[in-house]
């Protein structure tokens, strides 16, 4: 990302929320972003996976500019390329474990898109709750079929807000260990917004939000 | 469709969310209502149609005083029309050594009548039989009362001219009798390959003859554009138009109620689909979100609620069209047997009215939300502030709106009616909006004053003002929509049966010499029967108007022309007459005026203040019309054209005429009292009557089985419109109970919040439901407007119950369900 510029208009003038931010992230590279409530983490995030645009400034994903493409291409390049985990799982209630995680692959076009969501249901330890709905899964499973969700479709960035935010410790950690473990296997870009110290330091590089300005630790 | 993504699954797992199940009922019932009614419109147009051939006996018929050429018949069966001669005269007809009586004869041939059926007796007054029979050649029906005058039976010999008849039957009723009972005496019905032999018709002769036509509606208009250039003075061609049938008025009536009610019931689906699908967006913001995250483009999520809602539309229309099925066969069933209506005889017209509902139903009240749903930023994932742009709903709104319209004009083909009721709604939601929230504040100020329950439900009414002024007012409007149904059903139905109540006189007696006057009211006390009071008549003409004389003949292109009525005097205004022009004379006049009834006005072209040149016999005597009557004439009363003051006609000569009533089983009573006076002339309406009761009986429960339907679409309303504030009642609730109130604390705020809204509904609907049915009671159904206090607390405590049990069981799972499950739902 280079120059990012976000400023929401409020009733007397522009708010500034990002100042310009330039930051480029390696192929397979763990980043965490720390920072306290309202230093503009989530709408960095929000801009780094074209999920919203910037006021000024670009974000380039795998060589595409996202200030070059519209909503529906930005869409596109989501489904081929991005993966979330979210703090509050964001499974969709209507859907099963399996067709939770089958989604983004159908929207990807992924062919075998069962089987595969299968095969990460199984990787995160949920194979026999393939059929179960999300008001059946304790919050540390929702958050493992959020997790498969993420890895099945094979992103080359996964972008995580607060993914132990809404978890008891314990299940954090393990949470944590999976999201990590998967992470290694399939070589995979992490971005991750976090106020949790311990998990940000376990990313390779760690960078502080504070007042809308970027600065590695 | 890929698996996850199908618009089948996303429908099938939302159903238990509850407002599909209120849009496919909604949707359904629109189609129902719509398919039914109209089906059923269509059909009762076309019995109606019937009914008017049946008056005709025929399709159409060319009416002509001389004989129909030959070439014209031949012409009409070369173009495959079905045809049939009659020939009508007064004449002599004798019995006997010395019995004689003037006879209205009637020859009919093969086939007559080509419409409707005659019926015949075997014995005078006997029991009824229809036949597609004409009498044989040789033979004559004669009618009841002909019977006494002349001293026979059947099987006797009579003479009409130089013909020998035998007397084989007794005719009761034909089609195409018109008002000829009032001509030259009794009917007398023959075979007219007879006519030749009684040497009676010579050219000159006063005739008329008739030729029935029956066919195809082309050929028929073939026949009349051929005919007409050949047409002389004395011949014309008579239509549909021609005829009324009696019951026209109440079917037209009926007609426009159900047309109302079934855009009424339109509106109410349209609204609970419109609420219906705007919860269903609201619940899908999120999911949609979620989805555009993970890479959905705003075209498949178009194209996923898009073919949601197309399969949700299909199935509606298939099933609304089943229940539209129906309903109509419901109808047909009620009226089939009195006005003939043929089921499938409604063609394929409502259906397509029924599916283009559905589509303006779905394209404007139904798809608005969803489309707004392919418009959610995805980046709500992140910010649950971020909604799909809300200005775009007014326009929605204003769209729906203007497109409702359209429809209810479409089906009503009324642009009064339709301008009624929307003029109506638009100034109700308005000023009941306005209401609402004054209602609301008030309510507020009262709770703050009262108990915890009490002010945690008034401030939680207060709190979504603008939301429940409009839930309110929604509320208001389905009750008041039903409210009015009742209150105009009830009316009309009323107005109909006090129409002809039970001991409507059933039979007119006519032709009373005034010296038989005395003893017929004996015979009446001493066969213990009802009779109407003796009304004068004198037949007389209108010769001149203002000194100008009118010319003589019938009436062809509406010009003026002389007229033979029956006149009477009065010294006070009649039953079932409504002066419209004038004043009525006082009692004691002598002067020499006159009152007419209205068409009879128009057609001799007078009016108050003309002067009249009138014939009784061979006298002359000018009166100054100072009035104008409206006359019921569906009243069954004795009506006349004209009525003089009892001085001008007490010199003339004059006959009597009464009506009275006599139950069915009584009619062998006819019998003798013809026999006792052998010129009185009895005409029985009484089979008209019973089925014009039979058919106002019907109309009602056509009238209860819309309405029924009707109140099942405002139910939805309610329903919906709870189901819409629920989630966020439910999220209340969950949190207050999160902060440790009292089950039984919600459960009574919730009662009181829900019921609170009801009463204040029911309010409002009270006042607005009184304000329409006088606009439309007086205005578009031509009734009178009376206020119905009695249905006012059934609108108070109706609006207050059902919501509040309605709201109460939505939102009971807030205080049974522990309050984290319902705030993570939520």
């Amino acid at each position: 990302m280079t120059n990012l510029l976000k400023t929401v208009p409020v009733a007397d003038g522009e708010l500034e929320i990002l100042r310009g931010i330039s930051l480029e992230i390696k192929p397979a590279e763990t980043v965490a972003i720390v920072g306290v409530s309202g230093s503009g983490k989530s709408t960095l995030l929000g801009l780094l996976a074209g999920l919203d645009l910037a006021s000024g400034g670009d974000v380039v994903i795998d060589g595409v500019s996202l200030s070059q493409l519209d909503e529906d291409a930005r869409a596109a390049l989501r489904a081929q390329k991005v993966g979330f985990v979210f703090q509050s799982f964001q499974l969709l209630p209507a859907l099963t474990a399996l067709e939770n995680v089958m989604l983004p692959l159908e929207l990807a076009g992924v062919a075998d898109a069962s089987a595969r969501a299968r095969e990460f249901l199984g990787r995160v330890g949920l194979e026999h709750r393939l059929d179960h709905y999300p008001t059946q899964l304790s919050g540390g499973e929702q958050q493992r079929v959020a997790i498969a969700r993420a890895f099945a479709a094979r992103p080359t960035i996964l972008f995580a807000d607060e993914p132990t935010g809404n978890l008891d410790g314990d299940t954090g950690a393990r949470i944590i260990d999976l999201l990590f473990d998967l992470n290694a296997t399939e070589g995979t870009t992490l971005v991750l917004v976090t106020h949790d110290e311990r998990l940000a330091a376990r990313c390779g590089r760690c960078f502080r939000m504070a007042s809308g300005v970027l600065a590695e630790d | 469709m890929t698996q996850a993504l199908s618009a089948r699954k996303l429908l099938l797992r939302d159903w238990r969310g509850g407002e599909l199940g209120v849009l496919l009922a909604a949707l359904v019932l629109a189609v129902g209502v719509v398919v039914g009614i109209s089906a059923f419109v269509a059909s009762l147009q076309s019995a109606l149609e019937s009914e008017s051939r049946r008056f005709l006996a025929a399709d159409q018929v060319v009416s002509s005083s001389r004989e129909i050429p030959a070439s014209w018949v031949e012409h009409a069966r070369h173009m495959d029309l079905e045809v049939a001669t009659t020939l009508a005269f007064p004449s002599m007809v004798f019995a006997g050594d010395d019995a004689m009586h003037l006879a209205s004869i009637k020859a009919v041939s093969d086939g007559y009548p080509l419409r409707g059926v005659l019926q015949i007796s075997e014995e005078p007054f006997g029991p009824l039989e229809q036949t597609r029979r004409v009498p044989e050649l040789g033979e004559v029906w004669l009618a009841s009362r002909l019977f006494s005058l002349l001293g026979v039976s059947v099987g006797d010999k009579i003479w009409v001219g130089d013909a020998e008849l035998r007397i084989s039957g007794t005719v009761r009723a034909e089609p195409d009798a018109g008002g000829s009972a009032f001509g030259y005496g009794p009917r007398l019905m023959m075979n007219l390959n007879d006519i030749e032999a009684t040497g009676v018709i010579q050219p000159g002769s006063r005739v008329t003859w008739r030729l029935l036509l029956r066919g195809d509606p082309q050929a028929l208009t073939a026949f009349s554009e051929w005919v007409e250039p050949k047409l002389v003075q004395g011949q014309r061609i008579l239509g549909l138009d021609d005829s009324q049938p009696s019951i026209g008025r109440t079917l037209d009536r009926a007609q426009g109620f159900l047309l109302l009610a079934g855009s009424l019931g339109v509106v109410l689906a349209a609204a609970a689909i419109a609420l219906a699908a705007r919860r269903f967006s609201e619940r899908h913001t999120d999911y949609v979100a979620v989805m555009k995250s993970l890479g959905a483009s705003t075209g498949r999520i178009s194209q996923l609620y898009g073919s949601a809602l197309l399969l949700l539309g299909l199935t509606a229309t298939l099933l609304g069209c089943l229940a539209g099925w129906a309903i109509q066969a419901a109808f047909v069933g009620l009226f089939a047997e009195q006005l003939g209506v043929q089921p499938g005889s409604t063609g394929i017209q409502p259906y397509i009215v029924g599916g283009t509902t559905a589509l303006v139903c779905l394209g404007f009240f139904a798809w608005p939300p969803l489309w707004r749903l392919s418009q959610v930023p995805p980046l709500r994932v992140l910010r649950r502030d971020l909604d799909a742009s809300a200005a775009q709903r007014w326009r929605d709104y204003a769209l729906g709106g203007a497109a409702m319209v359209l429809l209810m004009w479409w089906y009503a083909g009324d642009i009064k009616l339709t301008a009624g009721v929307v003029g109506g709604l638009t100034v109700t939601v308005g000023l009941g909006f306005i209401a609402a929230r004054f209602l609301l504040q008030g309510s507020r100020a009262v709770g703050s004053a009262a108990g915890s329950v009490w002010r945690l439900a008034l401030a939680g009414l207060v709190r979504r003002g603008n939301a429940n002024a409009l839930q309110m007012v929604i509320f208001g409007v389905a009750i008041m929509l039903m409210l009015v149904l009742i209150l105009v059903r009830t009316s009309l139905i009323e107005q109909w049966q006090a129409q002809l109540p039970e001991g409507t006189p059933n039979h007119f007696a006519i032709n009373i010499a005034p010296d038989q006057r005395g003893s017929l009211a004996d015979f009446f006390a001493a066969e213990d029967i009802a009779s109407e009071p003796l009304y004068p008549m004198s037949r007389g003409r209108v010769m001149a108007v203002n000194g100008i004389a009118l010319a003589e003949g019938r009436d062809e292109e509406g010009q003026p022309r002389q007229r033979e009525a029956n006149f009477t005097y009065s010294d006070t205004l009649p039953d079932a007459n409504e002066l419209i022009a004038g004043e009525w004379w006082s009692a004691d006049s002598e002067a020499a005026e006159v009152s007419l009834e209205e068409g009879f006005a128009d057609r001799i072209g007078a009016s108050v203040g003309d002067e009249l040149m009138l014939r009784i016999g061979a006298d002359e005597f000018s009166a100054t019309v100072t009035s104008i009557r409206r006359t019921d004439w569906q009243s069954m009363k004795p009506n006349f054209f004209v009525i003089f003051p009892k001085a001008v006609l007490e010199p003339f000569p004059k006959m009597y005429m009464t009506a009275f009533y006599l139950p069915g089983e009584r009619k062998a009573t006819l019998n003798r009292l013809v026999r006792s006076y052998p010129t009185l002339t009895v005409i029985e309406l009484d089979i008209v009557i019973q089925e014009i009761r039979t058919i106002v009986d019907r109309v009602g429960q056509a009238i209860e089985l819309v309405l029924g339907v009707i109140l099942l679409a405002g139910a939805l309303v309610l329903v919906a419109g709870v189901q819409a504030s629920v989630d966020v009642r439910m999220r209340e609730s969950a949190l207050l109970r999160a902060l440790g109130a009292r089950s039984g604390l919600l459960l009574g705020a919730l009662w009181i919040e829900f019921a609170t809204l009801g009463l204040l509904a029911g309010g409002l609907a009270v006042v607005g439901s009184e304000a329409a049915a006088w606009l439309l009671q007086t205005q578009a159904l031509d009734l009178d407007y009376v206020a119905t206090p009695s249905l006012w607390p059934v609108g108070l405590i109706t609006g207050a119950l059902v919501i509040g049990v309605l709201g109460v069981l939505s939102c009971r799972r807030a205080v049974r369900v522990p309050p984290l499950v319902v705030l993570r739902e939520v």
